[in-house]
């Protein structure tokens, strides 16, 4: 599985939603699954797919499925 | 998008609300003894007239009595450093007197919490909603007992409540924050057309839908018949799958096919009560200590040298577990002001 196949599932399984619903604009709060709840189920699937431990101030960064690909590139993952 | 009252705006909220889920993916999907939430009933003056209050409030239970604010801001601070992430303003009727109420939000600092108030929302109109957010409470409960408003007031005693209880919510959604539709749910209304039609409202709004077994405590202490039986507890189950909005304490909150069970929360959630007083939950009256004779550690760790509270339970104590509630919520006069102390209703075997 390439990055882009593990964000992409990272992001769909946390939130039990479909592919076609990883928007550019997907952010926090814009669907109801994607809550304080769901916020870290999604830290949870991205440190365990990608082999991370995600520092609080990246945690409350990661506000969009965009900006949560900037941040992995300061744990040197390339999306 | 909610605004300062946002999760992603309170870093502190953050790290606790990530040890808290790591604490329970490590523990089997259980709350084990992990700290969760502060309930705190700072004033029981209420302006309605409850037929099931679990505080007496229509009754006049100490209605004039106020938790000072240096020692809610000390519980603030203890329960903080305790790991306690969500914060629970409860009454009585918090809008009645909302000087008192943003001086006690000042006091706590909601930066550092999941911050709600559950309030029976006749006060809670717009501007209201907005200055709510604006000090960063995070989310409003708001209590509805039917989607007929003649039904709803009169079980509220107070004509008009079920409308600016509504509005209310909608003012809370406009303003920001989580709302929460509260219904207490028995074996009298489960799997009845108007709990569905309440269930129905709320996810068609969406908001969430926080569900309350009723409790035999309070004006409905003894009375064993509300009890949730078996096929009431399978309905909620269902039910939690079909709408995947509803909320319970005692549901895990981060199982996506919604069926896995936290346990129940007492002293994972502790109730205080104006005069300082700490209960085990908001509807076990038993009392664990006195924030003013100890301190927040000692009474949580006090808590769960307790079995009952220690250990896992599937069921709500209060709620659902007929035994517990035949053994330790029956003594004459129990209620959250004359609460069963610990040390007098358990015997030794029943500490660990």
């Amino acid at each position: 599985m390439n990055n882009q196949e593990k964000y992409d599932i990272s992001f769909t399984e946390a939130f039990s939603i479909d592919k076609k619903k990883l928007e550019k604009n997907l952010e926090y709060n814009s669907i109801d699954e994607w809550d304080s709840i769901g916020h870290m189920t999604l830290v949870a699937e991205l440190e365990k797919n990608f082999k991370i431990s995600i520092e609080t101030d990246d945690v409350i960064d990661l506000s969009s499925y965009q900006k949560g690909k900037s941040i992995l590139k300061k744990y040197k993952i390339i999306v | 998008m909610p605004i300062a009252s946002s999760l992603l705006k309170k870093p502190r909220l953050v790290q606790k609300l990530r040890d808290f889920h790591s604490y329970v993916m490590k523990n089997n999907g259980q709350v084990g003894t992990k700290t969760r939430g502060i309930d705190l009933n700072f004033n029981n003056a209420c302006n309605l007239r409850c037929k099931y209050c679990f505080t007496n409030s229509p009754k006049g239970d100490h209605v004039k009595e106020y938790l000072d604010l240096g020692a809610i801001k000390k519980l603030a601070d203890d329960a903080d450093e305790l790991g306690y992430f969500e914060f629970d303003l409860q009454g009585g009727e918090l809008l009645l007197q909302p000087d008192k109420l943003f001086s006690v939000l000042e006091a706590i600092k909601p930066e550092r919490f999941y911050l709600y108030l559950t309030t029976n929302g006749y006060h809670l109109d717009e501007k209201m909603a907005k200055k709510l957010a604006e000090y960063k409470v995070s989310r409003v409960s708001v209590s509805i007992d039917s989607m007929d408003e003649k039904i709803h007031d009169e079980i509220r005693g107070k004509k008009d409540s079920w409308r600016r209880a509504i509005e209310g919510l909608e003012h809370v959604k406009n303003a920001g924050m989580d709302p929460y539709l509260n219904i207490t749910v028995g074996h009298y209304n489960a799997n009845t057309d108007h709990f569905k039609q309440l269930l129905d409202y709320s996810k068609n709004k969406k908001y969430k839908t926080l569900l309350n077994v009723a409790v035999p405590s309070g004006m409905w202490q003894k009375m064993t018949d509300i009890i949730c039986d078996d096929k009431d507890r399978e309905y909620l189950r269902k039910i939690r799958k079909e709408y995947k909005n509803l909320v319970r304490n005692i549901w895990n909150p981060f199982d996506k096919n919604n069926e896995k069970i936290l346990g129940c929360t007492t002293v994972n959630r502790l109730y205080i009560t104006p005069i300082g007083d700490v209960l085990v939950c908001p509807y076990v009256h038993i009392k664990i200590g006195n924030i003013f004779k100890n301190s927040l550690k000692e009474i949580v760790d006090y808590g769960f040298s307790i079995k009952y509270f220690r250990n896992h339970s599937d069921l709500c104590l209060a709620g659902e577990d007929k035994s517990f509630i035949k053994n330790f919520m029956t003594k004459t006069g129990q209620t959250i002001f004359k609460p069963a102390e610990a040390k007098d209703i358990f015997k030794k075997e029943d500490f660990v």
